[in-house]
């Protein structure tokens, strides 16, 4: 690069390098004193400080660009926060759909402005509510969907064709069942699919890596079936962002900031590759790829990570895939944050903790941000605690002003720095996964569940012997805790589902309900795309359970290389 | 040569989350234990699984809220078959409320969030 282009010339270099070397004589004298070991938690170490010399090459065009332009480090839009505030998007969902419509209007009422729908732990796996396995379940973790009409009771007076929805579908085998739901109940109210906007999270990882259930569907067909929805949505619903890559689930597995975020471009990359061999060009489903990461606790290493994402995916969509749709270059993310980092003790100091994470997110340049609830290490949030949590959000956002400039840590020696090695180490992970065949094939053979362990047992170590301070936890602790608040009970909702699911069984038409389960059948058996199938499918109320048994009876389960 | 301490550790239900289970059962192995890790049962399959592994220990983890309707069951199971010497331990996200109730049930200890796995292996070689 010749000196022009470069944002600091030589001389000054020289400069800076002679009298920090004064400065650092004395500096380390002092230092010395507080053997203390500085590294980010994903292992890079820190300087005592950082000065021009550490950027000394970055060029600005190249490297950082102006906010919504290449390579998108200061942000993907223009204007930033200025043009629109990140979207409130507070997490919601358990026991039976009429409480979770409760919640959702709540929130709506109380000024957040996106619904993010989380579905108990049997809807995720497919398991109806009253399946053996899913009884003492049901309810917990989100709300409890078996059919259609559960769906329809969800969304029930939600103006869903203006309000944008997140489906925290998690695993493929949910979504493709819980979208299409949604979707099919959208017709039902004469709501063309081309208004609909939101996201689901469909990652294949999610079901074959990064959290577990008694039946998974190996990863080549779990990947299937999400690319099945991206295909979809392409064609019927393109508004809708059909994938939201989950680095955030990855990171509360355990794995760090430089994984989460190559695990994810990994994932992303996949997927490109699979709709390209269907057939599709880049620019026509690569703008609707969507991420969703944590904020942890290494305040600086999260927003350094968001900015290089931001730049690995730029690159890898412009010079991989020749990608020439500006949307399709930016890589637009959710944060969530860390639920990982809460704790049980002292459970009051999770709303600072949670803020801190909250403005990483949002010096990070977030698209859309969920604050965790206080209580969240013990239960779901109960209604004070989730308003706590969405006023958190609404402090950020309307008192600390840091929404009036953009990427108000650009430039920073320490920031810039820190990017750019998080670029390098999450290319260089990148590569190994490639070189592995990628990431369905590294799922396969159990390295990314390897990977994960590996480091969510060294952080654990690290808490352990008191390398890594946890306030109240591993340090400042108090003798005897007393709760200081009330926690959430579920409502019930087995017996609930149970009726329900009686009644419709035995009022809908049993040659339309078989018709349509074998449908599904021979779709799987023909490789066409599952979606087109499913969404009319779930009009004759057959359930969850059902139609997840015909895709697992079809495709066979797979013992995930856990341990 | 001493026999070593065989624990049994399961997910009980629908639970997802394999961090705290797996995070355990490594430390465990690490501590000399030989570990049998089973994937997502109910307390019949559990309590059939640690009567043929011939466990010491069963632990089980739940971070799903399912603990009251489940956890009891293993430790009542396990009385059924005769096979009450083995010690049943719980780790997951808790409500202390909940502690008294499980272990009048009969469960050998509850392990909350944040609990060091030092804690748990030292639980473990104690009521062996």
């Amino acid at each position: 690069m010749t000196d022009s282009m470069k944002l600091f010339n030589s001389k000054a270099l020289k400069n800076i390098k002679e009298r920090k070397k004064a400065w650092q004589k004395q500096a380390f004298d002092l230092q010395k004193k507080r053997q203390q070991d500085c590294h980010t938690l994903s292992g890079i170490p820190i300087k005592l400080l950082y000065t021009p010399e550490d950027i000394s090459d970055l060029n600005y065009f190249q490297d950082l660009g102006l906010p919504g332009e290449e390579p998108f480090v200061r942000g993907v839009y223009p204007t930033m926060y200025r043009g629109r505030s990140w979207t409130l998007r507070q997490l919601a969902g358990f026991g039976p759909a009429e409480e979770t419509n409760k919640r959702y209007k709540f929130l709506l009422k109380e000024g957040a402005n996106g619904i993010n729908g989380v579905f108990d732990y049997p809807t995720l796996r497919g398991y109806d509510s009253t399946d053996p396995i899913a009884r003492a379940d049901a309810g917990r973790g989100g709300v409890a969907i078996d059919t259609l009409e559960d769906m329809q009771i969800l969304f029930d007076g939600i103006p869903i064709e203006t309000i944008s929805t997140s489906l925290v579908t998690c695993q493929p085998i949910c979504n493709i069942i819980v979208q299409s739901m949604y979707f099919a109940n959208a017709q039902r109210r004469d709501i063309a699919l081309d208004r609909l906007t939101g996201t689901s999270q469909n990652d294949f990882l999610m079901e074959t890596a990064i959290t577990i259930g008694p039946e998974v569907l190996h990863p080549k067909y779990s990947f299937k079936l999400c690319c099945d929805a991206i295909e979809y949505c392409t064609q019927h619903v393109p508004r809708w962002n059909p994938v939201s890559f989950s680095g955030y689930n990855y990171r509360e597995s355990g794995c760090t900031a430089i994984q989460e975020v190559a695990f994810v471009i990994s994932n992303a990359v996949a997927s490109c590759e699979e709709l390209l061999r269907r057939g599709f060009d880049i620019d026509s489903f690569a703008p609707r790829l969507s991420f969703f990461l944590s904020a942890h606790n290494d305040f600086f290493e999260e927003i350094a990570k968001y900015r290089a994402a931001r730049r690995i995916w730029c690159r890898i969509m412009k010079e991989r895939f020749a990608a020439k749709d500006p949307r399709a270059l930016k890589f637009r993310f959710h944060v969530q944050t860390a639920g990982v980092a809460l704790t049980a003790q002292q459970p009051l100091n999770n709303i600072a903790r949670a803020a801190y994470h909250g403005l990483a997110a949002v010096l990070g340049g977030a698209q859309s941000v969920h604050i965790d609830g206080y209580d969240e290490a013990l239960c779901t949030p109960t209604e004070l605690s989730a308003l706590t949590a969405l006023r958190t959000n609404q402090i950020l956002q309307l008192e600390t002003r840091t929404t009036h400039t953009i990427d108000p840590l650009g430039g920073s020696y320490f920031v810039e720095s820190l990017t750019n090695q998080l670029e390098e180490k999450i290319i260089e992970l990148l590569e190994k996964i490639e070189q592995m065949g990628g990431v369905v094939r590294a799922v396969e053979n159990g390295w990314v569940h390897k990977e994960i362990s590996d480091a969510a047992y060294e952080y654990q170590r690290g808490i352990e012997s008191g390398k890594v301070p946890v306030v109240g936890l591993n340090c400042q602790r108090v003798a005897e805790e007393k709760l200081p608040m009330d926690l959430f009970e579920v409502p019930e909702t087995l017996l609930i589902q149970e009726e329900k699911l009686e009644k419709i069984k035995k009022e809908r038409n049993p040659d339309q309900t078989r018709r349509a389960l074998d449908a599904i059948v021979d779709c799987c058996r023909e490789d066409g795309n599952l979606m087109e199938v499913i969404v009319d499918s779930v009009k004759s109320y057959v359930t969850v359970g059902e139609i997840s048994r015909a895709l697992k009876d079809c495709y066979g389960t797979w013992n995930m290389p856990l341990f | 040569m001493p026999k070593r301490i065989r624990v049994l550790i399961a997910r009980l239900g629908m639970d997802a989350h394999w961090r705290g289970s797996i995070m355990v059962a490594r430390a465990l192995r690490d501590a000399g234990m030989e570990v049998i890790y089973l994937g997502n049962q109910l307390p019949e399959e559990i309590v059939e699984a640690a009567i043929q592994e011939d466990a010491d220990v069963v632990g089980i983890s739940t971070l799903t809220g399912n603990h009251m309707i489940l956890a009891p069951e293993v430790v009542k199971q396990l009385n059924t078959k005769g096979a009450n010497e083995k010690v049943v331990i719980l780790g997951g996200t808790i409500p202390p409320d909940d502690i008294p109730k499980l272990k009048d049930a009969g469960i050998g200890e509850v392990f909350g969030p944040g609990t060091p796995i030092e804690k748990i292996i030292r639980f473990i070689t104690a009521s062996s």
